[in-house]
């Protein structure tokens, strides 16, 4: 029946969860709608973290600092308390347990599997305080809300989101004949755009290198982005909504791969979505993804079999992300039981949760936090779980996200966190725990993987051998 | 038996320790010479860390100018952060190898950083690191501390390596039946035979979770006679393209905390600091002028900077110069030595290999200029 499917799009079948009987509509009928977070406990809004975010660097920078200029001590001390009071210690780990209680909990695996793969397409790094207090909401806000819509509404979404834009720097742009740029040069100061952004769009998010942009046509994205922006103010600093503003954008028309941009209507804030629009449109973007899409749920080195189909989905339905993703659900159950994937370290510890129906996250009354004190170690338990297991999804070093190659996460370490992952998770699980039942829900090769096990009879020990072998690392 | 180990995190980066003797025959006739690479992902600014005497800077950087510099030579200067670094210089043992870097002109920096680790021409076209074939190619073993496995160290043979956890690991006889499940010969099964095989010295403990601390280990490790050759160390957040500062700021910091690794390491090292050379790597430099938000933007050439008792006292450049005809596209420093001639010279130094040799089995015979009698004192 191809179970192997449950694990190489999903999260595998649970105890007691009955397995469907046509995995392929079951999976695909999962993309029509964005499911609701299953989290019981407290979401915070975008919003709401934005307040919390400001509060922490503005008394931090502007308050903190002055008032104990002369006291070391003091000053530590005080932000100490100042990370309490904001949840700076907190979010993550909250964020972390409503990720992953979606992932467990939504009734649509599959979705939440996507929804993994579009947070780390568009990946926020390590930066600042995103990880304590932005990226977890924009995963929620701003990609999940867009991926039942097309591609170019989720990037020109991603793009204009505060995320990106802080986190590739394009507040920092300022067109050199804009209004604010030929001022500052008047005074004798720099005023250049900020290409990271602009390459990024092109190479990570949209079109690749394949596309053969050069740098002229970076810096002209970077002209026609120019603007996007949010502001910085003394109460909040840089924690203030994206707008565009005219003053700092480079007036005229731009070329982007060989295409014109121009200003339509009162302002240019259009060019930039024009060029979104394009770069979507763009035959190496839908192939990019493709391959992307390909290397993350089939193998390393996707073929061309498997990509054309998703590219065609995507010709024909001008990039609408649900019939995308059902046309890659169709090649990965036709691929399933050819190609095995080696499961990401985050993947395969929800996987062995999930299928061994153990006690995770931890539950809304746990996460209830006080803003008072150090979150507890019950509290900060996601976060130092993951960081042990090598993958901690709001802190990806660098823009390209994490690496979808086997190559990346095998090394003997690696191997070692998920031995140790399984050795633990023996006292993690019910006392009646029917392995049998999971190894006939989950894999199609009950009888070998069941003779593997019999020589081990306490939970303990099947536990430890079963999680690391082979059939549960593979999918 | 349970095996313990207490919990070690990294928090700037990840080290990597290679090239145990324990695990290889040749390297017991070998004097001991160890190599340590330092990666400064994101772009590291040669124009920052060691700037020319020159007024096209102050005019291309005028709000990040690097002004209360330490002095090299009558034409270099060194950014204040690097205390260490010009001690080690007044000493006799640090180098500069300038206006250099891989052969790759397009300024993306996962093109950058594969190449810079591959060593090849073609982004992604390699599935091995230049110090992994160099490694196979001196036949010496290896061991890593960081829990990825760099592309850098990637060979044939699969290297080893380590990165201390607080956590329980299963029995051996269960080891040997999760071993079992792996395809012979697969990547899995190779990992899984370095795990069970390990040696009881490597089981160290530590409970720190500083990357200064993390760079005392590696000396520990490095200074023993039986113990590793090579370390990798993996810095990120060179990227300054907003807030790089000049004396002070986020390229500065950067360059701070590759300047306590070195110190660290010259610590810890003792006397094998003498037969130590501390090399880095990046993808780029960044260009000469500064951008809008007191950044800049990624460049060409750039600046390797090398210290331990291995080097000789040299600034090594064929200075291009900051003209804006003498640019790179009218815009960046040009590069004028490939930074692979200094990886290769590097390896036939401290391996005690013959660099043509090296240079055939690790960068395909390119024509690479022998540099090991210019830079380094073997």
């Amino acid at each position: 029946m191809k179970r192997d499917f449950f694990r190489k799009v999903g999260f595998g079948i649970a105890p007691g969860e009955s397995v469907p009987t046509d995995p392929l509509a079951w999976a695909q009928a999962q993309m029509d709608a964005v499911p609701d977070l299953s989290w019981k406990g407290d979401i915070p809004t975008g919003e709401a973290l934005m307040d919390h975010y400001a509060h922490w660097v503005y008394t931090d920078r502007k308050v903190l600092r002055k008032k104990h200029k002369k006291d070391r001590k003091a000053y530590k001390a005080a932000k100490e308390q100042l990370r309490y009071e904001t949840g700076e210690r907190f979010f993550e780990n909250l964020e972390l347990a409503i990720r992953h209680d979606a992932a467990l909990n939504s009734g649509a695996p599959v979705f939440e599997r996507l929804w993994f793969f579009w947070a780390n397409h568009f990946a926020i790094t390590d930066k600042d305080f995103m990880p304590e207090f932005t990226t977890g909401a924009y995963h929620r806000d701003v990609l999940r809300q867009h991926m039942t819509g097309s591609f170019v509404d989720l990037t020109k979404a991603a793009t204009t989101s505060w995320a990106m834009i802080h986190n590739l720097d394009n507040s920092e742009s300022i067109g050199p004949n804009s209004e604010n740029g030929r001022r500052r040069r008047e005074r004798g100061k720099v005023a250049t755009v900020n290409e990271n952004h602009a390459r990024e769009l092109m190479e990570l998010h949209t079109v690749s290198p394949a596309a053969g942009y050069t740098q002229d046509d970076v810096i002209a994205l970077s002209y026609v982005m120019a603007g996007w922006e949010h502001k910085h103010t003394k109460k909040r600093q840089e924690c203030n909504p994206v707008h565009f503003n005219q003053r700092n954008h480079q007036p005229g028309t731009h070329t982007v791969l060989g295409k014109q941009y121009k200003q339509r209507g009162l302002n240019s804030s259009n060019k930039l979505l024009d060029a979104i629009e394009d770069l979507c449109a763009h035959p190496d973007c839908r192939r990019f993804i493709a391959l992307k899409l390909c290397r993350h749920f089939i193998c390393d080195q996707p073929t061309d079999a498997m990509m054309q189909p998703i590219i065609l989905a995507w010709e024909d339905s001008d990039g609408d992300l649900p019939t995308v993703h059902k046309a890659l659900l169709q090649v990965a159950w036709d691929y399933t039981g050819i190609e095995q994937k080696f499961q990401n370290p985050e993947v395969w510890f929800l996987q062995m949760v999930n299928m061994a129906g153990m006690a995770w996250p931890p539950s809304p009354k746990t996460m209830t936090y006080t803003f008072k004190n150090k979150p507890r170690r019950d509290q900060r338990k996601p976060e130092s779980m993951l960081r042990e297991l090598g993958l901690l999804p709001y802190r990806p070093p660098q823009p390209n996200g994490f690496s979808d190659m086997s190559s990346d996460w095998l090394s003997p370490e690696l191997l070692i966190r998920r031995l140790a992952f399984s050795s633990e998770s023996g006292t993690r699980i019910s006392a009646n725990l029917d392995f049998d039942a999971l190894i006939d829900s989950n894999f199609d090769n009950a009888d070998e993987i069941k003779a593997y096990l019999s020589p081990f009879t306490t939970r303990f020990g099947r536990a430890e051998t079963l999680f690391p072998s082979y059939w549960m690392l593979m999918a | 038996m349970t095996i313990t180990r207490r919990e070690f995190i990294a928090g700037v980066g990840s080290i990597t320790l290679l090239a145990s003797p324990v695990f290889n025959v040749r390297a017991a006739g070998l004097q001991k010479r160890n190599l340590v690479i330092i990666m400064l992902r994101g772009g590291m600014d040669g124009l920052t860390a060691v700037p020319p005497r020159d007024k096209r800077l102050n005019s291309a950087r005028p709000d990040i100018l690097v002004k209360k510099t330490q002095k090299l030579t009558s034409d270099f200067d060194l950014h204040p952060s690097l205390e260490t670094f010009h001690e080690l210089w007044k000493a006799g043992q640090a180098g500069v190898v300038h206006a250099t870097n891989i052969p790759y002109t397009k300024r993306s920096h996962f093109e950058g950083q594969n190449l810079m680790e591959s060593g090849g021409h073609v982004p992604y076209g390699e599935s091995t690191g230049w110090l992994g074939r160099g490694l196979e190619a001196a036949e010496l073993g290896g061991l890593a501390i960081s829990l990825p496995m760099p592309l850098l160290l990637r060979g044939k043979v699969v290297q080893d390596n380590f990165y201390p956890t607080h956590m329980s690991m299963p029995h051996k006889p269960e080891l040997m039946t999760i071993a079992g499940s792996y395809p012979e010969g697969s990547a899995l099964r190779k990992a899984m035979e370095k795990v069970i095989s390990r040696p009881k010295s490597m089981m160290q403990q530590s409970n720190s979770n500083d990357a200064a601390d993390l760079a005392d280990t590696a000396a520990t490790e490095l200074a023993r006679a039986d113990g590793p050759r090579v370390a990798v160390f993996d810095l990120d957040g060179f990227d300054t393209h907003a807030a790089q500062g000049g004396d002070d700021g986020a390229h500065g910091e950067k360059l701070s905390d590759y300047d306590e690794i070195i110190n660290r390491l010259r610590d810890g090292l003792g006397d094998a600091f003498d037969n130590t050379l501390i090399l880095t790597l990046t993808e780029f430099g960044r260009k000469l002028d500064q951008n809008g938000g007191y950044g800049t933007e990624h460049g060409y050439g750039t600046a390797i900077m090398m210290a331990g008792g291995l080097v000789k006292q040299t600034i090594h450049a064929d200075w291009p110069g900051l003209k804006s005809k003498e640019l790179f596209e009218g815009q960046d420093l040009n590069a004028t030595i490939d930074a692979r001639a200094v990886y290769c010279s590097a390896m036939a130094a401290c391996f005690d290999v013959d660099f043509a040799y090296m240079r055939k089995h690790t960068f395909w015979d390119e024509p690479l200029p022998d540099l090991t009698d210019a830079l380094f004192k073997v």
